[in-house]
């Protein structure tokens, strides 16, 4: 019998019922005796797995669904329709069991005491986690340490920078020893420095103790350097399920090659091989058909004064536009109305 | 951090080896205790709970000192009415003013567990309910509901609290009744249930919250309504006396204990507020499991 996957979706749905009505004064009184509700699909028909120990980002625009799906995987919300499977259980009925193999960490929200140095909030989870006193010290000791936290966790948290707060929550986060890591936007509002650190100590803590992370992130950059698998959510739906290159070989598959030169050749000069689409003397740069790549660069370095000749994919960011700017399929089939939901 | 999950649930059932091990559920059907020595590790999170909003009380020096004026002021301020009323009459409703000193002891045991445990938890739940705050307590391998109950703590008012015993003590004395042991466990089984009954009129309350999400005032409410408690039932009559007897029972918190040291509660009215407690929390457990489910987690 092979190993129980980390998570198994069959068919996941969630639907939320929400009141709207116009703004004003006027609409608001009326709201008070009547008020209109809609139906939201924020996730559906979702289906995926996810084998133990593997790192994965879920990717999508604003109301996309995916902290709707993550929270339906840490038991916080019940599904409306479908399956969900973490290590075997099914996360709505809240199992002690599965709760002490995951642990979720939302950018946004904090569990920290306010008014207590983190260690507080530590020794309370070491209790409601059943963790052995000397495992839970050895455990905070490497945490501090790869963290590089020191002495922050002795201040209270009220005083802490978003960096070091996020830091402390990881801490809380990992001190039982999950399994399983959901991570929802966590480098949220850091700086640059900070994003690296906290990506750096994910990619450890995921080689060193083979969890599996779940991440959700608007920073393009943590997922394309933390996520061998990312899974793109729009609409509530699963749009593409792969690697990163090969989302982009899907989405974009032209190849951009730029070049700087003394003496650039027109765009009709340069139309047969590809589609210029930045200029810049001396620099300009074109999308090329992959088999027609080495053709474009030889082109290129002939150019007089060619130099800083360079080959890529398209940017993450464009792609991920380009993604959700087409249409679902199913969408444009009418089949189902688009019907985004909110994350919460 | 690459040591195995220290999942150690025999550990904790170390001090309750000698009770009767009950069979393991096959499913567990929601939110609730699980497994051997979950009774052990809910003691333990209500004391480190109960302790961490001790310190984070402490953090704020003129705050806590305040609080502890204030709960002096309170405690007295209690006993005003019962002065006040004892003053024009010789007894009310047949009570006389010891027997009403042991009542409003009784009260103030009440508001005080109120003011310190019940009240700042609910505020507290409520709020992480609205903001979606609640999710972390969710998260915790333990029962949400306890979680939520001592999720905030008011050490001053249980100053309150002592004082009422105090007064209770004071009240027994001035009747110079000499209880027997089955009217001292009469006493502590009503007290108990009114206990009972208060929680889980405030767990009713917090089920409300998950719907309705501005749900404070109710906690309000029943802080106003506890007033009510600090005259005998006798005082009300009809309806009102159902009221408060089997609904919202203020009878079963402050008027059985000191009926039941003065020899004057009969076994019917013990067993009635049994009943009465046990349903009321039976009620008050499926509504909050109904809530939960319903549960939206505002926000991102």
């Amino acid at each position: 019998m092979g190993e129980v996957p980390a998570i198994r979706l069959d068919r996941l749905g969630k639907r939320f019922r929400v009141s709207q009505r116009e703004p004003g004064l006027r609409a608001a009184l009326r709201a008070l005796f009547v008020r209109t509700h809609v139906e939201i699909d924020a996730v559906c028909e979702l289906s995926f797995e996810v084998p133990q120990g593997q790192r994965v980002g879920l990717l999508g625009p604003n109301g996309a669904g995916k902290t709707t799906t993550l929270k339906m995987l840490a038991g916080l919300l019940h599904p409306t329709s479908g399956r969900a499977q973490v290590l075997g259980h099914e996360p709505a009925r809240r199992s002690h069991e599965l709760l002490r193999s995951i642990a979720l960490v939302m950018g946004q929200k904090r569990q920290l005491s306010w008014d207590l140095p983190a260690l507080d909030t530590y020794e309370l989870n070491r209790v409601v986690f059943d963790v052995e006193r000397s495992v839970h010290q050895l455990r905070l000791t490497e945490l501090v340490e790869l963290l590089e936290l020191g002495e922050v966790v002795r201040k209270p948290v009220r005083t802490l920078s978003l960096g070091e707060r996020m830091k402390c929550e990881l801490v809380a986060a990992l001190l039982h020893g999950p399994r399983v890591l959901f991570l929802d936007e966590p480098t949220i509002g850091m700086d640059v420095a900070m994003q690296l650190a906290l990506r750096d100590f994910v990619r450890e803590h995921n080689r060193r103790t083979g969890a599996t992370v779940v991440l959700t992130s608007h920073y393009m950059e943590d997922v394309a350097a933390l996520c061998e698998r990312i899974l793109v959510i729009d609409g509530g739906r699963l749009r593409f399920d792969g690697s990163i290159e090969a989302l982009v070989r899907r989405t974009r598959p032209l190849r951009r090659v730029s070049v700087r030169a003394d003496a650039l050749p027109t765009d009709d000069e340069l139309r047969a091989l590809g589609q210029v689409v930045e200029r810049e003397p001396p620099r300009m740069a074109l999308d090329v058909a992959p088999e027609r790549v080495p053709e474009a660069v030889a082109r290129l370095l002939a150019l007089p004064g060619s130099h800083d000749l360079a080959v890529a994919d398209a940017p993450l960011e464009e792609v991920m536009r380009e993604l959700f700017a087409m249409r679902a399929p199913e969408d444009e089939a009418g089949a189902e109305p688009s019907s985004r939901g909110s994350d919460a | 951090m690459s040591e195995p999950n220290a999942s150690s649930e025999t550990r904790a059932g170390g001090g309750l080896r000698r009770r009767r091990r009950r069979p393991r559920r096959a499913a567990v059907t929601g939110d609730g205790f699980e497994g051997r020595g979950a009774l052990h590790r809910h003691l333990r999170l209500v004391a480190v709970q109960l302790r961490l909003r001790v310190l984070a009380a402490l953090e704020y020096r003129t705050g806590f000192w305040s609080g502890g004026v204030l709960s002096l002021v309170w405690s007295i301020a209690g006993t005003v009415p019962l002065v006040v009323a004892l003053e024009h009459r010789a007894d009310i409703a047949g009570w006389t003013p010891w027997a009403l000193c042991m009542l409003v002891g009784c009260h103030m045991i009440i508001t005080g567990l109120f003011g310190a445990l019940v009240q700042p938890s609910l505020y507290a739940a409520m709020d992480d309910i609205r903001t979606g705050a609640l999710d972390y307590l969710l998260l915790r391998p333990v029962d949400a509901l306890v979680s939520c109950l001592v999720a905030d703590f008011e050490p001053w008012c249980l100053v309150e609290a002592v004082a009422g015993v105090g007064l209770l003590i004071v009240g027994m004395v001035g009747s110079g009744v000499h209880p027997s042991l089955p009217q001292l466990l009469t006493m502590a089984l009503v007290l108990g249930c009114g206990v009972m009954a208060l929680y889980a009129l405030a767990v009713l309350a917090l089920s409300l919250a998950f719907a309705a999400l501005e749900l404070q005032n109710l906690a309000y409410l029943m802080e106003a309504m506890l007033d009510f408690a600090r005259w005998p039932i006798s005082v009300f009559r009809g309806p009102l006396r159902a009221l408060f007897t089997f609904v919202v029972p203020f009878a079963i918190m402050t008027s059985y204990p000191p009926m039941a040291l003065l020899g004057r509660l009969d076994a019917s009215a013990a067993v009635g507020a049994l009943v009465t407690a046990v349903v009321l929390a039976g009620l008050a457990r499926a509504t909050w499991q109904r809530a939960l489910r319903g549960y939206t987690s505002a926000s991102s």
